[in-house]
């Protein structure tokens, strides 16, 4: 039985829709969600979203954010999300390469901000690599 | 009387200062269309996290987090003005300065530091002069608000009132209430509470979540969250502002050259008419002698 879900980031709607079911990635662990879902709510990690939509089986690159599960509605709200198709493999791999880049040059002196503002850089840009990976 | 050359002169020269407001004027225009959907844009999400936010509040009154105790005595307090980097655009930059020593004023016998930090170089100019204010730290805009930078700059000023350095963070930035109107305004960013959170007059508790693994773990990641979108919400209005303040000052400045030009091309005709005039003059009293 198809539910709505919604992806909503600062930047706009990402992605909405009936989906038959979606899996997460929270912050204790992928979970899947299928309608009449519990009411739920939990943070989410940059992770992968997949939405399974009849036939189709999309992916996608989210930042960390959270999750609400309200009966036959789902709300993701993240920072960022792109779905598979839309990443820039090119683009991503210069992140991930600059991100990469700044943490080995930090590592010599300790600023502790820094350094998990570029790891948390680094974590995006391997994610949305991985994700961009995945497209169908 | 001056003559026909300067007058000339006079013209041409407005005339290429109304090309430079006509076009700065539908520049400004473009950008402003681009600008309110980014606040369109944001609006989803800031909703709903109120929502969210208000509900916890609402059905799980033992959550606490750092970013929403308030102080028992405000000794120190940072104010973020917010304004924009260029000028030309009337009184924006400077009506929220005005905001911003209108409220030191009020504000200052009961602190013992006000610390100043900018986004935006104008306010950073306008308030240089600004006695006894510590000042902190500058965010320069560069070009688009996007939502990063915003939350950079959520997340410094969240450390500092949670490390105790200050006890209340307060921002100023004009509203963008419609295209002729923005209003400078305040808001208390921190302690964060959330504008709809009023425990008590909303319905039962029927609706209570699941939630995984706690409510302090989930207020963890919200409430920075909340305070970053109040950030970013605050840099859009801002931006949204700038350029319908400057639409509308490059609008007058345009009328305004072409009364100019109309007043210049007046004075220009009659100067022409005086030298023919006198030409003629000349010409038959010379005729005359003859």
């Amino acid at each position: 039985m198809p539910y709505q879900l919604s992806i909503v980031t600062p930047q706009g709607i990402a992605y909405e829709g009936e989906v038959d079911s979606i899996v997460l990635p929270g912050s204790e662990g992928d979970f899947g969600v299928l309608a009449d879902h519990e009411r739920f709510l939990t943070p989410l990690r940059v992770g992968e979203v997949e939405i399974q939509t009849g036939a189709e089986l999309l992916f996608a690159a989210t930042a960390s954010g959270f999750a609400e599960v309200t009966g036959n509605a789902v709300a993701v709200l993240v920072e960022a999300c792109e779905l598979a198709d839309e990443i820039d493999h090119a683009r991503a791999e210069a992140a991930h390469a600059q991100a990469e880049q700044s943490l080995g040059q930090l590592a010599a002196d300790d600023d502790d901000e820094r350094y998990a503002e570029y790891e948390a850089a680094l974590e995006r840009a391997k994610n949305r690599l991985s994700v961009s990976g995945r497209r169908s | 009387m001056p003559n026909l050359k300067d007058i000339q002169r006079r013209i041409g020269s407005v005339k290429k200062t109304q090309q430079i407001t006509r076009a700065m004027r539908m520049v400004a225009g473009a950008k402003l269309r681009r600008a309110q959907s980014a606040i369109e844009a944001a609006r989803p999400y800031a909703e709903r996290m109120q929502a969210t936010l208000a509900e916890i509040a609402r059905s799980q009154r033992d959550a606490e987090h750092a970013l929403l105790q308030s102080r028992e005595s405000v000794k120190k307090i940072e104010v973020v003005v917010v304004t924009s980097d260029r000028g030309l655009c009337g009184g924006f930059n400077a009506s929220a300065a005005k905001h911003a020593k209108a409220m030191f004023e009020q504000r200052r016998p009961e602190l013992d530091e006000l610390v100043l930090t900018h986004v935006g170089r104008k306010g950073k100019e306008a308030l240089r002069r600004e006695p006894g204010v510590v000042e902190g730290e500058f965010y320069p805009l560069e070009g688009w608000v996007d939502y990063p930078q915003a939350a950079d700059i959520a997340r410094r000023l969240a450390r500092r009132y949670a490390e105790g350095e200050v006890d209340e963070v307060r921002l100023v930035f004009n509203e963008f209430i419609s295209t002729m109107n923005q209003t400078p305004r305040d808001l208390q960013l921190l302690p964060f509470h959330s504008e709809v959170a009023e425990p008590g007059n909303e319905s039962e508790e029927a609706l209570a979540y699941e939630i995984e693994p706690s409510a302090t773990a989930l207020l963890a990641t919200l409430v920075p969250r909340a305070v970053e979108v109040a950030v970013y919400r605050a840099l859009l209005e801002n931006q949204a502002g700038e350029h319908a303040a400057r639409m509308a000052a490059m609008e007058a400045a345009t009328r305004n050259t072409e009364e100019l030009i109309d007043s210049l091309t007046l004075q220009f005709n009659r100067a022409r008419q005086a030298a023919i005039t006198k030409e003629l003059v000349e010409i038959v009293s010379g005729a005359e002698a003859l």
